[in-house]
């Protein structure tokens, strides 16, 4: 009796949920418990291929706009985009769909507004040529913007002279692959971000290419993403942008000629590893700027010909080994507020500057790094010289303080003053010195 | 002779006198740096300046920007002639900060991530409040908000 009392609920809500599957798919459903399952998975399968269907647009087909097409599809429809020239904008897709452009259709949003906006889960947009974004203040207009969506795929599409290229806001599990974004950005205020990601979590930005934009590759808010393989140069501000983004890995990326380089902001379990940072020039350009990050592993990357390799400032508990600095201005520029960094088995080739600091006292950790600069000797023949490297020269902290000082670069009276330094550490950082320089160059292949 | 050497010696001391003249300095968008987090200075509705006693001219990229960096160095207040914050109606247009009210509303990301959006005055805060929803703060309450972190959901 007691029993029967507290499982008869129980069996009535099996009932009911048996009758509504019974309404959901009109199969001859069994209550036999053996065989309810494999019919209902059968009943699941069926109904979504029957549904699934391919819906063709061209100048001749049914369907001889996208729009009509999206609006016209049921969900998980398959959108064929046959070759041509499409004027629309606008385009909503708030249902499951594959979106195929087939010999890249062009779809040109005329400057009104922006492209395609997704507003669900499971859209696939692949293979368009995609222009003309509208330039807006108060909105932000993109050629593709998901919004609240999930699991989008968008791939293989070329998107010239948009306001925003790809627009993430809200979004999670979406992948970003083989897209080619070209900005025709002049000014920064004109222009927003080839590849923008704005609270989203789990994103793949896999194989892109970036440019003329206002930053190439942004991250607010957005956490656990991968960013990897993508070339970003000739953005006005920053090839990537990171703010307020814990815990994303970024690999094997290059950035190039962009106007102030990388800059990774406010978070902290960044993973940066084979990325190329190269030819980012100006006063105010960095190949890596790090302001507030902590946890952090910089690893096997390369630093060619920057203003600055990597200027730091609040930078706490990194990791920075195996880089490749070469040829820049200032490889390293370490700000008073860093500590607790670790520079291993790094390379410093011809850069006028190896470290700069404004601090007398640091406690960053230097070890077994080579550094082309070094004189010392090595008379045990172990290949580590037996006297300290001090990277921080007299002069990089007279340039620190009195930046116009620079014009004094490679004069009789600057090598003096070094050389004197070197011999009677007075003025630099006590601490900050390597006490295990390399004398051989680090082997690294980067690629 | 007179004249001459009068007239270079008028125009070096109004040289000297315009060079430290405390003013309101345009904002060199997309070349300034932002004194506090190093961005390039590129969004023209949320620039940030201080004007020093001395003349000298501090850029920020927003306004949360220059209120994290007074707070970290407090004794630049007393240094600081203006304080100043863009008006978002009006691009270039520099208003006093403590007379501006702000708007922060989620539909308005300010460039590092406070929300903060300033208007000339309560009406054009209002008028935009009714579109993009969020709360009116005057200068202080805008102040406290970033020392406390407080963002909109």
């Amino acid at each position: 009796m007691i029993i029967n009392r507290y499982f008869r609920p129980l069996k009535q809500t099996a009932m009911n949920s048996l009758k509504l599957l019974k309404q959901l798919y009109p199969l001859p459903l069994t209550s036999v418990n053996g065989t309810l399952f494999p019919l209902f998975f059968l009943a699941f399968f069926t109904t979504k291929s029957a549904q699934a269907a391919e819906l063709k647009v061209c100048k001749t087909c049914d369907f001889k706009t996208v729009t009509s097409a999206v609006k016209a599809a049921k969900p998980h429809d398959r959108i064929l985009v046959q070759p041509g020239y499409y004027a629309e904008s606008n385009i909503e897709i708030k249902k499951p769909l594959q979106l195929i452009g087939v010999g890249k259709p062009v779809i040109d949003a005329k400057n009104k507004g922006g492209i395609f906006q997704v507003e669900t889960r499971n859209v696939l947009i692949k293979g368009f040529e995609l222009r003309n974004v509208e330039v807006s203040y108060l909105r932000d207009f993109a050629a593709i913007k998901v919004y609240e969506g999930a699991h989008v795929t968008i791939s293989d599409n070329l998107i010239k002279n948009a306001f925003f290229g790809i627009y993430l806001q809200r979004t999670d599990s979406c992948t970003v692959a083989r897209n080619v974004v070209e900005g025709q950005a002049r000014t920064e205020t004109t222009s927003g971000n080839a590849i923008h990601l704005w609270y989203s979590d789990f994103i793949t930005i896999t194989d892109n290419k970036t440019s003329g934009h206002r930053d190439g590759i942004y991250l607010e808010f957005a956490k656990r993403s991968t960013i990897k393989d993508n070339l970003s140069f000739g953005n006005i501000r920053y090839g990537l942008h990171f703010m307020f983004s814990d815990g994303n890995v970024y690999t094997h990326n290059t950035f190039r000629n962009n106007g102030a380089g990388v800059a990774v902001m406010y978070t902290r379990d960044i993973v940066m590893q084979h990325n190329t940072f190269e030819h980012n020039w100006g006063p105010a350009a960095y190949g890596l700027l790090l302001k507030d990050i902590s946890r952090s592993t910089i690893s096997n990357n390369r630093f060619i010909k920057n203003t600055a390799g990597i200027y730091m400032e609040g930078s706490t508990y990194l990791h920075i080994e195996k880089n490749t600095f070469q040829g820049n201005g200032w490889a390293l520029r370490v700000i008073s507020s860093c500590s607790e960094d670790t520079f291993r088995l790094n390379n410093f080739m011809s850069n006028t500057f190896d470290v700069s600091t404004n601090a007398s006292s640091a406690s960053n950790y230097f070890s077994h790094n080579y550094w082309d600069k070094y004189e010392g000797y090595d008379l045990n023949k172990d290949r580590i010289g037996d006297v300290p490297y001090r990277p921080v020269s007299l002069y990089s902290l007279v340039v620190e303080r009195v930046p116009s000082s620079i014009m004094f670069l490679r004069s009789f009276i600057v090598d003096l003053m070094d050389r004197m330094e070197k011999v009677i550490p007075s003025f630099t950082p006590e601490m900050l010195k390597d006490d295990s320089p390399v004398l051989r160059q680090h082997a690294y292949d980067h690629a | 002779m007179k004249p001459l050497f009068l007239l270079l010696t008028l125009s070096f001391f109004t040289l000297v006198f315009t060079s430290c003249e405390v003013k309101k300095q345009p904002i060199a968008y997309g070349q300034a740096n932002c004194a506090h987090c190093q961005m390039t200075v590129s969004d023209k509705r949320y620039g940030a300046e201080l004007v020093l006693k001395t003349g000298k001219a501090l850029f920020f990229d927003s306004a949360e920007c220059l209120i994290q960096y007074l707070e970290e160095k407090p004794e630049e207040k007393d240094k600081t002639q203006m304080f100043l914050v863009t008006n978002f109606n009006k691009p270039e247009d520099l208003l006093d900060a403590d007379k501006a009210i702000f708007l922060q509303s989620k539909n308005l990301p300010s460039p590092m991530g406070m929300f903060l959006t300033a208007f000339e005055n309560r009406a054009a805060a209002t008028e935009m409040h009714k579109q993009q929803g969020g709360r009116i703060l005057t200068w202080n309450e805008a102040v406290q908000a970033v020392k406390n972190n407080e963002k909109p959901q």
